[in-house]
């Protein structure tokens, strides 16, 4: 199960470049989002630019401000296959994954991070993605799929997911970001000597 | 030692095997590049705890713990589990024999096995001592102090920064180590992201590990290479530490918030590096890692507010009318914290020189990446100390690899302006300063230049030590011999003083006669 909420950026207002001045799920930190549908046109990504396969009608943008921060502040499982329990016996696995990308050979860009932290608020686990390059992009308007993954630290409480958009010139900040997830998985007691 | 180490040095470039021993990097895995540095000077705790143990960001019931577990140090990768448990307790005696606090704490190799344990419930005001467990080791003993609360007679602290591995051994940290001292402040450039420099050893005394930083991995190396002077792990594990941070924990002059995709990479990578390998507590506001939150105000009981600034997080560029410095939301938090100060010494951690500098009179600003490139700012947050009726203010910086004193105008250009405070620049622990011939060149220049300053030295390295009394702020230039020399013995070049509740400095009668390359002569109270 997706613990974001609104990760695809389908629901709320939205579905031009104008900004936002809420996101459902999701807190504005900084500078303003754009939610903008793939119909949207006017050199955004559209529905045959590289992106999700199952990509819905909107995804993220930066607006129009030079540095655009979202966050959803996620609450872990108290009980079940992934529950507080097995967090704390470390049988407990998570994937953040999410599409991130830009427009042409501009170096605007979107980040991904989740921190996950303990009772008392201490970051004890970090996963970063992005922001893609035009180099990655391969000079052209798209969103590439970006994953990380690991043990959720024994003793986590909550999640913070953050995207920062950044904009390197021009108007528009032009990091796209769509198909936002936070996953958790029960897994195998891991034994020593395993990389991250 | 330093007579051994030298002839290693000079003996393997001699033999031509200076080229794969150090440069470390050059094919060698990670435990031969450790062996090698080893070999030729660095060295590390035992494993796992190689980096040493480090404690931050005192208050009156609480202190932050850390530890890295890195068995090589010198690995992009831990061959370790994702998540490793770490044991840690804290107790009134060396011994551990009393216990206060014990716990557990999860290291994960998304933050490269680093952990930050905030202790709460701990008496205000004392020294604990606190050691780590993980992999069945035990870390070595680290020292720390809780700050006080209520009335308080004496606060002494110390400052470092610039500490350029290649420019010089720590034995400016070693004295920092064993100075009497309630906390250390680092001011920033605590590493420094180019590549390797050559000229080992007749100009620098040892290299860095590899190219220039760009990712995650190399800069975990590269803070790992840092500690691997025994010097700074002696300091983090014996004080508590503040931290601020300049530019060369990221990039050379970088801004914060300009830049593409490529240098956001780089920038998070070196963001989180720095925060896996120090002693600092997050705030917790609307910010998460990769990008820590550095600014706060601490108080050492009723005497002393300690504010530490970040000025490389929100910084727009240089030279603009509307350019910033400190970012919207940290100058109105300034502010507003001027607003409401209590009557007490205000220190401000300030990484970059604050106070005016041109090169000759009427000039340019010699460094504009300095408070000199964001004037307006400057104006508005002097002018804002002044009128709010804030007084004892002293503020110590780093950057400048040279030591400066001056009394802080509300106008630098308008000598009648009103005086606000002192700024205490200190030496650098290793990196390169001008040479001695520019500095008696440039040093009565640049009093000429700028009225405001009152002192320049520039020929020497090390570190100051701050000591506050309820009457008197006093600023002690601790200077090393030779940072060529590990153990280097360290004496007080001269002491500073400001009296509280009068503006301005002056220079103790003992060492009004030290050495230096620039003294404005009103600087001894009659």
């Amino acid at each position: 199960m997706n613990l974001v909420v609104n990760g695809d950026a389908e629901s709320g207002p939205g579905g031009s470049a104008e900004p936002v001045g809420s996101v459902n799920g999701w807190r504005i930190a900084q500078g303003a989002p754009a939610l903008i549908d793939y119909s949207f046109g006017g050199g955004y990504p559209g529905p045959s630019d590289p992106g999700p396969a199952q990509r819905g009608s909107r995804f993220f943008s930066g607006g129009n401000s030079p540095r655009t921060a979202l966050v959803q502040d996620i609450d872990l499982p108290q009980t079940g296959a992934t529950g507080r329990a097995a967090v704390d016996a470390g049988r407990v696995r998570y994937a953040v994954r999410g599409w991130l990308g830009g427009y042409a050979g501009h170096e605007d860009g979107v980040r991904l991070s989740v921190e996950f932290r303990d009772v008392k608020g201490t970051p004890i686990a970090l996963s970063v993605l992005g922001p893609v390059t035009a180099g990655d992009r391969g000079g052209r308007t798209a969103l590439l799929q970006c994953e990380a993954a690991s043990t959720v630290p024994p003793g986590a409480r909550s999640a913070r997911v953050l995207l920062v958009f950044t904009r390197s010139g021009g108007a528009s900040n032009d990091g796209y970001a769509d198909a936002i997830s936070l996953t958790l998985d029960a897994a195998t007691l891991s034994t020593a000597g395993g990389r991250s | 030692m330093k007579l051994n180490r030298r002839d290693l040095l000079k003996a393997a470039a001699a033999s031509g095997a200076l080229g794969v021993a150090w440069p470390l990097a050059a094919g060698l895995s990670p435990a031969q590049a450790r062996e090698a540095a080893e070999a030729l000077g660095a060295g590390y705790d035992p494993a796992p705890f190689t980096l040493g143990v480090a404690s931050g960001d005192p208050q009156p019931s609480s202190v932050v713990l850390w530890t890295r577990l890195a068995p090589e140090p010198l690995a992009a990768e831990q061959d370790l589990p994702d998540v490793v448990e770490v044991g840690w307790v804290v107790a009134e005696d060396a011994g551990l024999r009393t216990v206060v606090a014990r716990g557990t704490a999860p290291a994960s190799a998304t933050l490269g096995h680093s952990v930050h344990v905030p202790v709460s419930g701990l008496r205000s005001g004392r020294h604990y001592f606190y050691a780590f467990t993980a992999l069945g080791r035990t870390s070595r003993v680290g020292r720390t102090k809780t700050a006080p609360a209520g009335a308080v007679g004496a606060v002494r602290f110390a400052a470092a920064n610039c500490q350029a591995f290649h420019d010089g051994f720590y034995a400016a940290h070693r004295g920092i180590a064993r100075e009497n001292v309630d906390f250390v402040v680092h001011l920033g450039d605590y590493i420094y992201e180019h590549g390797q420099v050559g000229g080992v050893p007749e100009s620098h005394v040892r290299d860095h590990e590899g190219g220039a930083t760009f990712t995650l991995a190399d800069y975990r190396k590269r803070h790992a290479l840092y500690k691997g002077d025994a010097s700074l792990r002696e300091a983090h594990a014996a004080h508590p530490w503040f931290l601020t941070w300049d530019d060369h924990e990221v990039a050379n002059d970088f801004s914060g918030t300009g830049g593409g995709a490529p240098f956001m990479q780089r920038k998070a990578a070196a963001f989180q590096a720095w925060f896996e390998h120090m002693p600092h507590r997050d705030t917790f506001g609307e910010a998460a890692l990769p990008d820590p939150e550095i600014h706060r105000v601490r108080r050492w009981g009723d005497l002393l507010e300690l504010t530490v600034l970040d000025l490389r997080s929100y910084r727009s560029a240089q030279n603009l009318a509307d350019g910033t410095i400190l970012g919207a939301e940290q100058k109105s938090w300034l502010k507003q914290g001027i607003d409401k100060a209590p009557d007490t010494w205000h220190v401000w951690a300030n990484s970059i020189m604050l106070s005016q500098l041109r090169g000759s009179p009427g000039g340019s600003y010699m460094f504009t990446d300095q408070w000199d490139g964001f004037l307006a700012e400057r104006k508005e947050v002097l002018g804002h100390v002044h009128s709010s009726g804030l007084e004892d203010l002293v503020v110590i910086t780093g950057d400048w690899h040279s030591a400066f004193v001056d009394d802080i105008h509300t106008d630098f250009d308008d000598t009648s302006s009103p005086v606000v405070g002192t700024e205490f620049t200190a030496h650098s622990v290793t990196s390169g300063a001008y040479s001695a011939d520019w500095n008696r060149t440039n040093g009565p220049r640049m009093g000429r230049a700028n009225p405001h300053l009152k002192y320049f030295e520039g020929n020497r390295y090390g570190y100051d030590v701050y000591e506050v009394t309820p009457e008197r702020f006093s600023t002690h230039m601790r200077v090393i011999e030779d940072r060529r020399d590990p153990a280097s013995p360290v004496s007080t070049l001269t002491t500073f003083h400001v009296d509280r509740g009068t503006v301005g400095s002056y220079e103790d009668q003992a060492t009004k006669n030290s050495p230096a390359q620039y003294r404005r002569s009103r600087t001894n109270r009659p």
